[in-house]
C-alpha cells in the first residue's frame, strides 16, 4: 500500500484536506465543512474520509495542521483564566501597553479602547525580587512571598499563569524559582515562563508574548490532546504529527500545546509556503503572494527565495514578538461591501459582509453589493458553476440590487458600475502590493504574482497589468493553497536570547558560549522530535543596531564559535543591509549586539508532486462553452472562451480574453494577456506580445 | 469633461497609496530615532494653490502646519522662480507655517510635462536646530530668537543641486548636524518619490482628470462634513480649559476660550476671549488651532475620512491677535503641545454641545521628561529623553483609558529594559494610580506613576507637561481627574515638588524622581454608575473603599482580594448623597 501524507487547513467555513500519495506523487484535495464547535471533529471526518476510499490509517506516514483554535480563542477571549507574575512594582507594564493607539483613522476614534488586559490585574500578583541590566541580582527573590502568591492565585481558581520578570533574558532564576514553587504548591497550573517563551530584551513584547501563551495555552492543549486522540483510535499511528506556526514552519503537537502562541498568526503562512514551493520547483524566486478570500487579502514578498520576516506581529493590538513571515493584510474580499455614502460619493470597504449574510448573489439575506456581487454581475461568475455547482447563485437579485444601488444613484449603466467596484477594489490592493515591494525599493518588473485564494486568480490579472508585473502564476489548486503549503514546510524553531552590548565591548567567550548552549539546545530539541543530526539545520543571526536606534537588523551569520575578524564581517554586513534597508549607512557609528538568535530546522523529506501528465489532448478539449463578459470601457462586452481547469495539460496555451473554471476558483484571462499550462499545471498569464 | 465616480475613487486609492509610501519611505530613511522610532513626521501632496489634496496623518496638527508653510513660500517665491528640482524648507512659525522650530517643512514642486502642478511635502521633527538648550526646546525661553535657527522659505536645492549655504548655516548652527542634515536628505527623497508617483498618476489618467478629481474629492469631503453639521441644531455654543501656566508665571492658568456659533452648515469658532499671550513658550500659531479644529472635526464626523483641504474649508475660524492662540512676534512658541491639547479639549467640550453622544471630559494631555549628564562609566554625554501621556477624560457611555496618548499625540513609553542599560537611571516603580480617574457615572481613565533613581552625579532634569496644578475637567456632573505631579525624593525629607514646566533642575545620585500622571475627568452623576462597575474597579485595584463610598456611594470593604458589598449602607450612602 502506498503511503500517505495528510494535510489539513482548517478555516471559518471549510477545512482544506491534501492527500499526497508518496509514492504516485500525485495528490488528491477535498474541502469539509468546518466544525467550529468541535474544530477536530472536521479533521477527523476528512482523515475518515480518505480512509473510507481504502487507504489503511496505518499508512498515512506525516499529518500536519494549520489550526486557528489558538487564534479564536484570543480573537473571541475564550481563553483560559489566566494569572500573571511580574516584579514587585512593574504591574504597569502590561496595563500601560506602551500607551500608544493607532496611527492613521485610529488617531481619531474618540470611543477607542485598548484590548482587555487577557490576564486582569486581580489576577496579577508581585515578585519582591530584582535583576539590573547586567543579570546581577539587585534583590534575591522572596520566597515566602512569592509562594503566598501562587497560593492566592490557586484559591482564585486560575488555571493557567504567564511569569515576567525584568531582565529575566539575562538572568532566568527568579523565574525559574517560581517555575520550582509551582511545582510544590500549584502542580496542575500551566505555566509559561518569559524566559521559556522569548528571552528577548524589551519587557512589554516579552510579557505580551507570554501572557498570550499563557491565555491560550490550555485550550490549545486540550485541543491536540482530544485530536490525537481521537486520530489514534481511527488507527492512525505516524508519530509525526505537526502543526503550522506563524514562522512559516512546523511544529509538534507536544510543541504547539506549550508554545501555542507561535500559531497565532499562522493563517495565512501555509500559502506563503506553497507559493515558494511551487516557484522553486519551476525556477522563480522572486515572488509577490496574493491571497484574497471574502474579508481579507494577504501579500507578502518573498526576494530571491527568502521571504520577510519581522518580530513585530500583532492581533487586535496585541504584539506577538516571535519571528513570523511578514505578511500585509488589507481589507478587500470577495465580500467587501460597495456603497453610496450619505453625500453620493461611492465607498468600496473596508467593511465586509462575510460568509454570513455574504454576497446580494448568495441569497442568505444580503443586501449589500460586494465584490462577488460585481463579479457575477461582470460575467465573470458562472451563477450555475459556483463551487463546482454546489451553490446556486442569484444573478437577478444581483443585478437588481446593483442596479437599485449603484448604478442609478451614480448614474451609470449597470455594467460600468459593477465594473468600477472592481477597479476601486483593485485600486486597493494594488497599493498593499506597492507596500510590501516598490515602497521597500524593489522593482516590481522582477517579480511574479501568485494568486491564490478564491478571488485572486479573478482579480490578478487586472492588478499586474495596472501594476506593470509582468507575469501571474495561477497555482493548481489555489483554493487549498495553504493546505499545500503545510506538505512543504520543514520543521523550524526559533531561538533568541538577548545580550546588549557593543561590538567592540563585548566578550568573545560568554557570546561564544551563549551560543554555544543555544545550538545545543536547539539539536536536543530536535533530536528528541525525531530528527537525525543529517536533518537537522541550524542558521545562526546575530541582532544589530547602530548605537541607540530602536530596532535591529536580524543579519545572518556565519557559524560560531567568532573570532574578531568574524564580527569584522557581521559589522560590515551590517552596514550594507542597512543601507539596503534604510537608504544609508553609518559606518563610522558605533555597532550593538542586541540578540543572538537560531533557527533550527528539522528538514521533512520533500514531497515529491509529480508534473502533470501530457496526454496530447487539445485545449479545445477543455472547453466548457462560451458566455459574455464585460471587460470595462475599454473593450466592453466581449464573447469569452470558458474552459475547464481540471482538462488542462502541461503545454496547452490560451489567447484572452478567456475564463478559467475549477471547483474553488475562476481565472480571469484579459483581453491584452495570453496563458500557457505549464509542467506542474499551473496557469501562467503574460501580456501578450505587441 | 467631469470625472466619473469611478474614476474618482481609484484615485482617492491612489492618492492615499501615494502619501503612505511618501510616509513609509521617510520613517524608512530618516536618520534620527525621532523619525524613525517617535514618527514625529507627516507628508502630504498640495496643489499649486498650496491647498493639500492628499495627505497621511500621523500628527493632526500637521494638517495646518502644511498649507501654512505652502503660503509662506507661494508668498516668497513667484511661480517663476519654482523650477523643476527645486526642493523649499522653512522652519518658521511666524514667516512660515512651522509648529516651533525643530518642525521642519520640506517641499518639492512636482511638475508635469514641464508644468508645475503642486507640491509633495513632508514636516519632520529635528532633534536639535540649536538655541539655548538641546532639543532646542527651553521652557524659559521668551522669544522665538533662543529657540534655534529659524529659517523663512528658502530654497535647500535649486534644480536637483544643493544649496551649499544653506546646508552650511544649518551645520552651523545645530549640536547635531549630522543627524539634521541626514534627516532633510530624507525627507527630500520622501518629496521626489512622490513627485515622481503624482507625474506617474497623470500620465495615466490625465493631468485634467487628477486635476479635476482633487477638486472633486476635496468638495466630497467638505460636504461630507456640512452634511454631518447640518444635521446638528443650530445655536451657540462656549467652553474653555485651562494651561497650568507659561513656566515663568506659575500662578496663573492660561485660559483657552472658544465661542462656536453653528448655523445651517456652518460652523464659526471665536477664540477671542483666550488669554493673552505668554511670555515663557506656551504660544501657538492659528494655524495650529485651525488644525485642531480640524481634528475634532474628522473625529465628530468620520475618522476615515479623506483628509485634504476640503475640511479646512469647513474651519472657520477668528482670533484675538495678541493672544495665547494668536501671539505676536517674537512670542515663544516652542511647547505649544499643552496648549495645543487644551485647545482641542476646549473646542470638543464645546461643540458636545452640538454632539452630546460625543461628549468626553478632560484628560491628562502629554508630558517631555529629559535627564542629561555623563555616564561616569562609559564617560560619555547622554540624553534620556520620554513622553509620557496619562488618563483620557470618560466617554459618553464608556469609561475614559488609563494611560493612553490620546488626541494630538501618539508616542510610545521607552522600554525599562532599554533605559536601564542605555542610560545610568534606574526604574523602581511602573504602576498605574488608583483613584486617578475622575468619578462620574463614566470613569476618567487612570494616570499612572514612574519612579527613577539616578545612578548618576550631575543629572540635569528638564519636564514639559501641564495639568499639575489644573484638574482635567469632569462633564455632566462627572468629578475632575486627578492631577499630575513631579517629586524629588518623594517619601524622604528632602521631599521637594516641581511645577510642570521647569528646564535644567539639577539632581545627583541616588536622588529619585517620582513622575504621577494625571487622571481623566469622569462624565455624569458618579451616584448613577452601576454598583456593579464600582465592585469591580475595587477588585482591579482601581478605585480605593474610601473613593468607593466618598465619590460613588458604595460601600464595601476588600476581604482577600474581593469587594464585599454592603448593600443596605450604599442604599443609606446614595440616597443620602443623591
Amino acid at each position: 500500500m502506498s503511503k500517505y501524507r495528510v494535510t489539513v487547513d482548517t478555516g471559518g467555513t471549510f477545512s482544506d484536506f491534501v492527500f499526497f500519495n508518496e509514492d504516485s506523487g500525485e495528490i488528491a484535495i477535498t474541502k469539509v465543512p468546518s466544525t467550529p464547535k468541535e474544530p477536530f471533529q472536521a479533521v477527523l471526518n476528512g482523515v475518515k474520509e480518505l480512509i473510507d476510499q481504502g487507504v489503511a490509517a496505518g499508512d498515512i506516514s506525516f499529518f500536519c495542521h494549520g489550526t486557528t483554535v489558538g487564534t479564536n480563542a484570543l480573537l473571541e477571549e475564550k481563553g483560559a483564566k489566566t494569572g500573571l507574575m511580574v516584579t514587585q512594582g512593574f504591574r504597569g507594564i502590561y496595563e500601560v501597553m506602551e500607551q500608544t493607539r493607532g496611527y492613521g483613522p485610529a488617531t481619531y476614534d474618540l470611543f477607542f479602547e485598548k484590548p482587555r488586559l487577557l490576564a486582569p490585574p486581580y489576577l496579577t500578583e508581585e515578585i519582591p525580587e530584582r535583576v539590573d541590566f547586567k543579570g546581577n541580582v539587585l534583590k534575591a527573590i522572596d520566597v515566602e512571598a512569592s509562594r503566598a502568591a501562587i497560593r492566592r492565585l490557586k484559591q482564585k481558581g486560575v488555571q493557567s499563569v504567564a511569569v515576567c520578570c525584568l531582565f529575566s533574558f539575562l538572568n532566568p532564576d527568579h523565574e525559574l524559582k517560581i517555575k520550582e514553587l509551582f511545582a510544590e504548591e500549584f502542580p496542575e497550573a500551566r505555566l509559561s515562563l518569559s524566559y521559556e517563551v522569548l528571552p528577548q530584551i524589551r519587557e512589554f513584547y516579552r510579557l505580551s508574548t507570554t501572557v498570550i501563551n499563557g491565555y491560550i495555552q490550555p485550550v490549545m492543549a486540550t485541543y491536540l490532546g482530544h485530536l490525537e486522540s481521537r486520530m489514534r483510535e481511527l488507527g492512525v499511528v505516524t508519530p509525526k504529527l505537526y502543526i503550522m506556526q506563524s514562522n512559516g514552519g512546523v511544529s509538534t503537537f507536544k510543541g504547539s500545546a506549550e508554545k501555542p502562541v507561535a500559531t497565532v498568526l499562522s493563517g495565512p503562512a501555509g500559502g506563503v509556503i506553497a507559493s515558494m514551493g511551487t516557484c522553486e520547483r519551476v525556477g522563480i524566486n522572486n515572488i509577490i503572494t496574493f491571497d484574497m478570500g471574502g474579508t481579507s487579502c494577504d501579500v507578502a514578498l518573498i526576494h530571491q527565495g527568502n521571504p520577510v520576516i519581522t518580530t513585530q506581529g500583532k492581533i487586535n493590538l496585541r504584539p506577538i514578538a516571535l519571528p513570523m513571515l511578514d505578511i500585509h493584510t488589507v481589507s478587500a474580499g470577495g465580500g467587501t461591501i460597495a456603497r453610496i455614502d450619505a453625500v453620493g460619493g461611492l465607498q468600496v470597504g473596508p467593511d465586509s459582509a462575510g460568509a454570513d449574510p455574504g454576497p446580494v448573489c448568495y441569497n442568505r439575506g444580503g443586501e449589500n453589493i460586494t465584490v462577488t456581487d460585481a463579479n457575477m454581475v461582470c460575467g465573470v461568475l458562472d451563477p450555475n458553476h459556483f463551487l463546482g455547482g454546489r451553490m446556486k447563485l442569484d444573478k437577478e437579485k444581483a443585478h437588481r440590487v446593483l442596479e437599485e444601488k449603484l448604478a442609478k444613484p451614480l448614474k451609470l449603466d449597470l455594467l460600468e458600475a459593477a465594473d468600477g467596484v472592481l477597479k476601486i477594489i483593485d485600486a486597493k490592493m494594488e497599493e498593499a502590493i506597492k507596500a510590501v515591494s516598490s515602497a521597500r525599493g524593489y522593482d516590481i518588473r522582477d517579480f511574479t504574482l501568485v494568486a491564490f485564494g478564491g478571488g485572486g486568480p479573478m482579480h490578478a490579472g487586472r492588478m499586474a497589468l495596472d501594476l506593470g508585473i509582468p507575469t501571474v502564476l495561477v497555482p493548481l489548486t489555489p483554493g487549498v493553497h495553504s493546505a499545500l503549503g503545510l506538505l512543504m514546510s520543514d520543521v523550524k524553531h526559533d531561538y533568541v536570547r538577548s545580550k546588549l552590548v557593543g561590538l567592540e565591548d563585548l566578550d568573545l567567550a560568554e557570546i561564544n558560549h551563549m551560543f554555544h548552549q543555544l545550538i545545543e539546545r536547539a539539536k536536543a530539541d530536535l533530536k528528541s522530535e525525531g530528527f537525525t543530526d543529517e536533518e537537522i539545520k541550524i542558521e545562526p543571526y546575530l541582532d544589530l543596531r547602530y548605537a541607540g536606534q530602536g530596532y535591529e537588523l536580524t543579519v545572518p551569520s556565519s557559524m560560531p564559535p567568532y573570532t574578531k575578524h568574524d564580527l569584522t564581517l557581521m559589522r560590515s554586513r551590517f552596514d550594507t543591509m542597512h543601507e539596503q534597508n534604510s537608504g544609508h549607512k553609518a559606518e563610522s557609528e558605533p555597532v550593538e549586539l542586541v540578540s543572538l538568535r537560531l533557527i533550527s530546522l528539522g528538514l521533512v523529506p520533500q514531497a515529491k508532486l509529480s508534473p502533470g501528465k501530457v496526454t496530447g489532448r487539445k485545449v479545445e478539449a477543455a472547453k466548457l462553452g462560451e458566455r459574455k463578459v464585460y471587460f470595462g470601457k475599454e473593450h466592453g462586452v466581449l464573447t469569452t472562451q470558458v474552459y475547464n481547469r481540471d482538462l488542462f495539460e502541461p503545454g496547452h496555451k490560451l489567447t484572452g480574453p478567456a475564463i478559467v473554471e475549477q471547483l474553488d476558483t475562476t481565472t480571469v484571462i484579459h483581453p491584452e494577456q495570453e496563458a500557457s499550462v505549464d509542467e506542474y499545471r499551473n496557469i501562467i498569464i503574460k501580456e501578450k506580445k505587441a | 469633461m467631469t470625472v466619473d465616480p469611478i474614476t474618482l475613487q481609484v484615485i482617492q486609492a491612489r492618492l492615499a497609496g501615494i502619501v503612505q509610501e511618501m510616509q513609509n519611505s521617510l520613517f524608512r530613511t530618516g536618520y534620527s530615532t525621532i523619525i524613525r522610532e517617535s514618527q514625529d513626521a507627516s507628508c502630504a501632496v498640495l496643489n499649486t494653490r498650496g491647498e493639500v489634496i492628499a495627505q497621511h496623518v500621523v500628527l493632526p496638527l500637521h494638517m495646518g502646519a502644511f498649507p501654512a508653510c505652502a503660503a509662506a513660500i507661494l508668498k516668497t517665491f513667484a511661480p517663476d522662480e519654482i523650477n523643476d528640482g527645486d526642493a523649499f524648507i522653512t522652519n518658521h512659525p511666524y514667516l512660515g507655517g512651522s509648529p516651533h522650530a525643530p518642525d521642519m517643512g520640506v517641499f518639492t514642486p512636482i511638475f508635469y510635462k514641464s508644468e508645475w502642478v503642486g507640491f509633495a511635502a513632508n514636516m519632520a521633527h529635528k532633534s536639535d536646530i540649536g538655541g539655548t538648550v538641546p532639543g532646542s526646546g527651553s521652557g524659559t525661553a521668551r522669544e522665538i530668537y533662543q529657540e534655534g535657527l529659524h529659517l523663512p522659505p528658502v530654497k535647500f536645492m535649486t534644480r536637483l543641486q544643493p544649496v551649499k549655504e544653506i546646508d552650511a548655516m544649518i551645520a552651523a548652527n545645530s549640536r547635531t548636524p549630522g543627524l539634521v542634515l541626514g534627516d532633510l536628505r530624507g525627507q527630500v527623497g520622501a518629496a521626489r518619490l512622490g513627485e515622481r508617483r503624482i507625474g506617474e498618476l497623470m500620465a495615466r489618467y490625465g493631468k485634467e482628470t487628477i486635476l479635476q478629481s482633487t477638486e472633486l474629492l476635496s468638495a466630497h469631503t467638505e460636504s461630507r462634513v456640512r452634511q454631518a453639521i447640518s444635521s446638528w441644531p443650530d445655536g451657540e455654543s462656549e467652553a474653555e480649559s485651562f494651561v497650568d501656566h507659561d513656566g515663568i508665571d506659575l500662578s496663573k492658568p492660561i485660559r483657552i476660550h472658544v465661542k462656536v456659533k453653528k448655523t445651517g452648515d456652518r460652523l464659526h469658532f471665536d477664540f477671542s476671549s483666550s488669554s493673552d499671550q505668554t511670555q515663557g513658550p506656551a504660544n501657538i500659531r492659528p494655524p495650529l488651532v485651525r488644525a485642531a479644529c480640524a481634528y475634532c472635526l474628522v473625529a465628530l464626523v468620520d475618522r476615515f475620512l479623506p483628509i485634504n483641504h476640503g475640511l479646512a474649508r469647513c474651519v472657520d475660524a477668528t482670533f484675538r491677535e495678541g493672544s495665547v492662540v494668536d501671539p505676536r512676534f517674537p512670542a515663544a512658541v516652542n511647547t505649544y503641545m499643552p496648549t495645543a491639547l487644551t485647545a482641542a479639549e476646549a473646542i470638543l467640550r464645546a461643540l458636545a454641545h452640538f454632539v452630546p453622544d460625543k461628549r468626553i471630559a478632560g484628560g491628562s494631555g502629554s508630558a517631555a521628561l529629559v535627564l542629561g549628564g555623563r555616564d561616569a562609566q562609559s564617560n560619555r554625554a547622554y540624553v534620556h529623553y520620554e513622553i509620557f501621556s496619562g488618563g483620557t477624560g470618560a466617554r459618553a457611555g464608556k469609561d475614559g483609558v488609563s494611560a493612553t496618548a490620546f488626541h494630538l499625540s501618539n508616542c510610545r513609553t521607552a522600554p525599562i529594559e532599554i533605559i536601564e542599560s542605555e542610560f545610568p537611571t534606574r526604574v523602581e516603580r511602573f504602576e498605574m494610580l488608583a483613584d486617578s480617574g475622575g468619578a462620574g457615572e463614566w470613569r476618567g481613565g487612570l494616570g499612572f506613576v514612574r519612579e527613577y533613581r539616578l545612578l548618576a552625579d550631575d543629572v540635569r532634569f528638564s519636564m514639559r507637561t501641564d495639568k499639575h496644578a489644573v484638574e482635567p475637567f469632569g462633564m455632566s456632573a462627572g468629578l475632575p481627574g486627578g492631577k499630575g505631579a513631579c517629586r524629588i525624593n518623594a517619601a524622604t525629607e528632602s521631599e521637594k515638588t516641581l511645577p510642570s514646566r521647569f528646564g535644567d533642575h539639577r539632581l545627583g545620585r541616588n536622588d529619585t524622581i517620582r513622575v504621577e500622571r494625571p487622571g481623566g475627568g469622569g462624565l455624569g452623576n458618579p451616584l448613577h454608575r452601576p454598583v456593579e462597575k464600582v465592585l469591580e474597579d475595587l477588585r482591579q485595584g482601581y478605585v480605593s473603599v474610601g473613593r468607593a463610598r466618598d465619590h460613588y456611594g458604595v460601600a464595601a470593604e476588600m476581604v482577600d482580594g474581593e469587594p464585599l458589598f454592603h448593600e443596605g449602607e450604599t442604599a443609606h450612602l446614595r440616597g443620602k448623597i443623591g
